[in-house]
């Protein structure tokens, strides 16, 4: 998939929804006047009658797609995902509650759509998705893990919500070669003094980090967690048990995303200390998602301060 | 106990069940139906026994007439989701009628344990849609439906029982546009048009507007029917199911029906002992 690359995560989300419809016959897809923004309708051009635009719907789009699981196809329902958010309660009251596959698609997430603002930023849609019971939750990083988390999740048995970007592409699982895989989390660079552990685009940013702290002195691993849910509790241990400090890093608010969810597991299985980086704000229009991360302070510079924080005070 | 209701009915019924035309079988059936219902309210006071039975001749008619079925896998059933799932104890009545459940478990709705919770849940396989409860999203479930079957070149049909005051809910509208948009033929909104929802009637809470107009403007032929009398019901799905065209049915109904101390108000509640007196006083054998 080395063409990937070269492709923004909504180019290779339009991509993989076109290959997973070649696959399998029984992949249709759901949006909600995003069509063309999501490239989503990549699909509908391929494959025009298994593609359903609702209009600016989303909650309608949620209970459509549980129909069409319900009459034995595999939907992905695809729209900014600030907007999928509004139906959070469709989301738990049909396809949770009935335990049936409609994969959702969230673009523009986090600070991707960095023009809209506030209004399009959404930065707390992975404590959202995370709070429902049997939801698969996945940020990939890039384009490759992007299109990975659409056709893995094409003969998917639960309800799974993708987190994917816009324009910015940060191609480093790309680069890395690394083996996406639903479910699992995965270490890009070992080291024993401190852990930094990314989801989304901050995997980017976290290796970044680990290379300052190297020069620093400070042997950092760093490990990237695609999917938040289920969360790869026994990497999440063994990495514990490995650096005895972790620092945890998303474009998402830091309440109820990753360092969450491993703040929720080490707590009650292994406690280290821990630094939890994210977001604590509704967003601001700007002139490209970098410039947001740097103002947010989501910054390799930042991640590699943390970490080297935490090394210092830790073990004292 | 047993002296209000003799289960034998059940057996007979169950045989007649599935392909009832004759009218008078389907005024018993829901008279039955309508019994079963009040022994339920003398079991639990925590069922909506008053949308229960506003709700009840149109679920006997689409159960009775075999447009809806309790137990069918086949890929050419046709699909019933309540999207007022509060009223699903005319369901389960129906059921215990047809025999998929027991006197005795109608007996337990609502209890910890029982699979006849007081909105329906997965337990009940034979529900197609056994997860409404959250009022305004069984329409978008069946236009989902309905695209799919008709996607498949299927001849099933989807009927979706909506209520009035559910039509607040904005995703209602989202929904009825999507179908006219994709003019699907093979889905069937059926209003439970009662004039009351919780916190009073339709008109005091908020206004429905003229709803025949507002479908019809969205594009839909609107059938009007007294939703209590099973001969209209009967006909106008008839005329429904003959017609590949966009169609909607308002069926007028009363909240209650049947049961004076509460027809025509927001009350779903009555008391046991006035419960168990109705289930005694009404008889189905005209």
């Amino acid at each position: 998939m080395s063409e990937l690359v070269a492709l923004s995560p909504r180019e290779a989300l339009g991509r993989a929804l076109v290959d997973a419809g070649e696959a399998d016959r029984d992949v249709v897809v759901v949006t909600a006047d995003v069509g063309d923004a999501t490239r989503a309708r990549y699909f509908g051009e391929r494959f025009p009658d298994r593609y359903f635009n609702v209009g600016i719907s989303e909650q309608n789009m949620v209970g459509v797609a549980t129909g069409l699981a319900l009459a034995g196809y595999k939907p992905y329902a695809v729209a900014f995902s600030m907007f999928l958010m509004r139906a959070w309660e469709q989301i738990r009251n049909s396809p949770c509650r009935l335990g049936i596959p409609v994969r959702l698609v969230g673009t523009h997430s986090g600070f991707s759509d960095a023009y809209d603002g506030a209004s399009h930023q959404s930065l707390e849609d992975l404590a959202l998705m995370r709070v429902l019971p049997g939801m698969v939750v996945i940020a990939p990083s890039d384009s490759c893990e992007t299109y990975e988390a659409v056709l893995q999740t094409v003969d998917s048995r639960a309800p799974v919500y993708i987190r994917v970007g816009r324009e910015l592409h940060l191609p480093t699982s790309c680069t890395l070669g690394m083996k996406f895989e639903v479910g699992k989390g995965y270490v890009v660079r070992d080291g024993g003094d401190v852990a930094i552990i990314s989801t989304g685009i901050m995997l980017h940013f976290a290796l970044e980090a680990g290379r300052i702290l190297e020069e620093r002195g400070i042997d950092a691993l760093v490990a990237h967690f695609p999917t938040v849910q289920p969360l790869d509790t026994v990497l999440v241990e063994r990495i514990a048990r490995r650096t005895g400090a972790i620092v945890t890093v998303e474009e998402h608010s830091v309440r109820g995303g990753l360092g969450s969810a491993i703040a929720e597991t080490l707590s009650q299985a292994y406690p280290v200390p821990m630094a939890i980086m994210g977001t604590k704000t509704l967003g601001k229009s700007a002139k490209s998602p970098m410039e947001l991360l740097e103002y947010y302070g989501l910054t390799a510079e930042n991640i590699a301060h943390r970490a080297e924080e935490l090394v210092k005070t830790a073990r004292r | 106990m047993s002296g209000h209701w003799d289960p034998g009915d059940m057996y007979i019924l169950s045989r007649i069940m599935w392909a009832v035309r004759n009218t008078g079988e389907l005024r018993r059936l829901a008279c039955r139906a309508r019994r079963l219902v009040l022994l339920m309210a003398a079991y639990d006071p925590g069922i909506h026994l008053g949308s229960s039975l506003s709700v009840l001749e149109i679920l006997t008619v689409l159960y009775g007439t075999g447009r809806a079925k309790f137990l069918d896998g086949s890929s050419t059933k046709n699909w019933l989701i309540l999207s007022k799932g509060h009223a699903v104890h005319a369901i389960y009545a129906l059921a215990a009628i047809s025999g998929i459940v027991s006197i005795d478990e109608l007996r337990e709705t609502g209890s910890l344990g029982s699979m006849l919770q007081n909105h329906p849940e997965l337990g009940v396989n034979w529900i197609d849609v056994a997860t409404s409860g959250s009022l305004g999203q069984g329409i978008s479930i069946g236009v989902g439906i309905a695209l799919g079957l008709k996607r498949r070149g299927s001849n099933g049909r989807v009927y979706v029982v909506v209520g009035d005051g559910e039509l607040d809910e904005g995703q209602t509208y989202e929904a009825l546009a999507t179908a006219a948009h994709y003019r699907l033929g093979n889905f069937v909104p059926i209003i439970d048009y009662n004039r009351v929802q919780l916190d009073g009637h339709v008109d005091a809470v908020r206004s429905k507007g003229d709803l025949q107009r507002i479908l019809s403007g969205m594009g839909y032929t609107v059938h009007t029917v007294d939703g209590h009398n099973v001969e209209q019901l009967a006909e106008v799905l008839d005329e429904v199911d003959s017609s590949d065209a966009l169609n909607a049915i308002i069926a007028y109904t009363r909240r209650g029906k049947g049961v004076p101390q509460i027809e025509d108000t927001p009350i779903q509640r009555i008391p046991r002992d006035l419960a168990l007196q109705l289930v005694s006083q009404v008889t189905c054998d005209e």
